[in-house]
């Protein structure tokens, strides 16, 4: 229920602490030039890129419990065609990491990271594909070490933020308001 | 660095699904005056969608450290992957601009004993086929020009946007694939929805849309009359290709869009064999395309 928002008028100041470019949403009009070149908002109304930066500009931090944040496919249009020269997708991609920071994102992401820490890669060789690879003459290819990766990532927190829980999202994936 | 040698990023996608593209790069880069190395070290780019969202320093930290093996092997990179050409330029532009960010970044490669210097350049192989061969030049090593063939091609989005980042061409209307397909003695043809995603960032979430990106894209191809889409990114690939032939048995669709990677139509026309190239590894069939070049039936 919208009956009321805690504003935090901190929110688009911690763009810019994240993203060079983050200043940029100072000079946001709300024309929607981005939502109707946004290939995903055609398809799903859920995912408005203007109605997010509009809860950036009016400090409605509680937008990063909103799960649909993640339905970007990160094509960039946005910021193309933007007159105002907002960097509408860096600055939507600032918003899902503070919403990683409160455990809410997405569960493949967690799969996926999962691989990351173990193998370094996001999609590692199966058996069957080394197989194959030897039947086309392909050579080993000789990728990090995991125990480095791994270590970068953990001085990072990373692998400490993609073990939280988040509050909410979690059990509507791809619903919201 | 600048030498026409590269140290090859081929990224996850190629060598652990598609291989059989893998192939096609081998071969094409094999005959052409440009030489591509295997360089050992590097880890995922890490992808530019998901990893971003979840921490923006994260990416740019790996990424980095990637650039720090090619630095260290004495090499520019060569990304035969969209997502890995955008991850790494990026993270190579945002490091020179971004102090923050870059200091960061610096922390964490010391843990691990790694310093980023920033000199190793990054491109995509169409820029190296482009800028550093050329399509007059590439024109040469055709010995089967397609001739008549229509090609849609599709250039994705990681390749030109953010543009103001990237730095590789026009972000709505770009000229380098046309311009190697056409070196192929192919015709590039026009189509609506050209500059469309291929829908791949949310499929996770949302696969109905992105079921309708990819059908929108076939559905404009189909109707300029092109014998095949050409693209140059392997995730690209696999919606266009593998999702297609999906389409058509769960949705009762009947797309017939030959999808190939760039360096496959190269490939064809530098006069490699479909099975030089493995292209039964393709689940759209390339028969239709191969009947057309063979003088038609």
């Amino acid at each position: 229920m919208e009956a009321y928002y805690e504003i935090s008028s901190y929110f688009r100041k911690e763009m810019a602490e994240l993203h060079m470019e983050g200043e940029t949403v100072n000079y946001c009009y709300q024309c929607a030039t981005c939502s109707g070149a946004c290939p995903v908002f055609r398809y799903n109304s859920k995912y408005n890129p203007r109605k997010l930066i509009e809860s950036i500009l009016t400090g409605r931090k509680e937008v990063i419990h909103d799960p649909n944040i993640w339905l970007c496919t990160v094509c960039h249009n946005c910021t193309e065609v933007c007159p105002q020269g907002v960097r509408v997708s860096e600055l939507l991609t600032v918003l899902r990491n503070l919403a990683t920071r409160e455990g809410n994102f997405p569960e493949h992401l967690k799969a996926e990271t999962r691989v990351l820490v173990e193998t370094g890669l996001v999609n590692a060789p199966s058996k069957a594909t080394l197989s194959r690879r030897a039947k086309m003459g392909l050579p080993e290819i000789k990728t990090a070490d995991p125990a480095e990766i791994k270590a970068l990532l953990e001085h990072l927190g990373f692998i400490e933020v993609m073990a939280k829980e988040g509050k909410a999202g979690k059990e509507e994936s791809g619903g919201g308001e | 660095m600048a030498s026409n040698a590269y140290a090859m990023f081929l990224g996850c996608v190629i060598p652990n699904l598609l291989p059989h593209i893998e192939v096609s790069i081998r071969k094409v880069f094999g005959k052409l005056d440009v030489e591509v190395k295997d360089i050992e070290g590097f880890s995922c780019c890490p992808e530019p969608i998901g990893i971003p969202g979840l921490d923006i320093t994260t990416w740019v930290t790996l990424a980095a450290r990637n650039l720090c093996v090619a630095e260290e092997a004495g090499l520019d990179i060569v990304a035969f992957c969209n997502g890995c050409f955008e991850t790494l330029k990026e993270a190579k532009i945002l490091l020179e601009h971004d102090a923050k960010l870059r200091g960061r970044v610096e922390e964490a490669l010391s843990k691990v004993g790694r310093e980023y210097k920033g000199r190793v350049e990054v491109k995509h192989f169409i820029q190296v086929l482009y800028e550093d061969v050329g399509p007059a030049k590439l024109r040469g090593y055709v010995e089967r020009p397609l001739k008549g063939v229509k090609v849609a091609a599709h250039y994705g989005c990681h390749l030109l946007r953010p543009s103001y980042l990237l730095q590789v061409d026009d972000p709505f209307n770009p000229v380098l694939l046309d311009a190697l397909v056409e070196a192929t003695g192919a015709e590039s043809v026009d189509y609506f929805r050209k500059f469309l995603c291929c829908g791949c960032g949310v499929g996770n979430l949302d696969e109905e849309a992105n079921v309708k990106m990819v059908m929108e894209k076939l559905h404009y191809v189909t109707q300029a009359k092109a014998d095949c889409m050409a693209v140059v990114c392997p995730v690209c690939f696999r919606q266009y290709d593998v999702r297609q032939m999906m389409i058509n048995k769960t949705y009762g669709k009947n797309y017939n869009v030959p999808v190939l990677f760039y360096t496959q139509l190269l490939g064809l026309a530098m006069g490699l064999t479909p099975e030089e190239l493995e292209l039964k590894f393709n689940r759209t069939k390339v028969d239709p395309l191969m009947v057309k070049l063979n003088g038609g039936t």
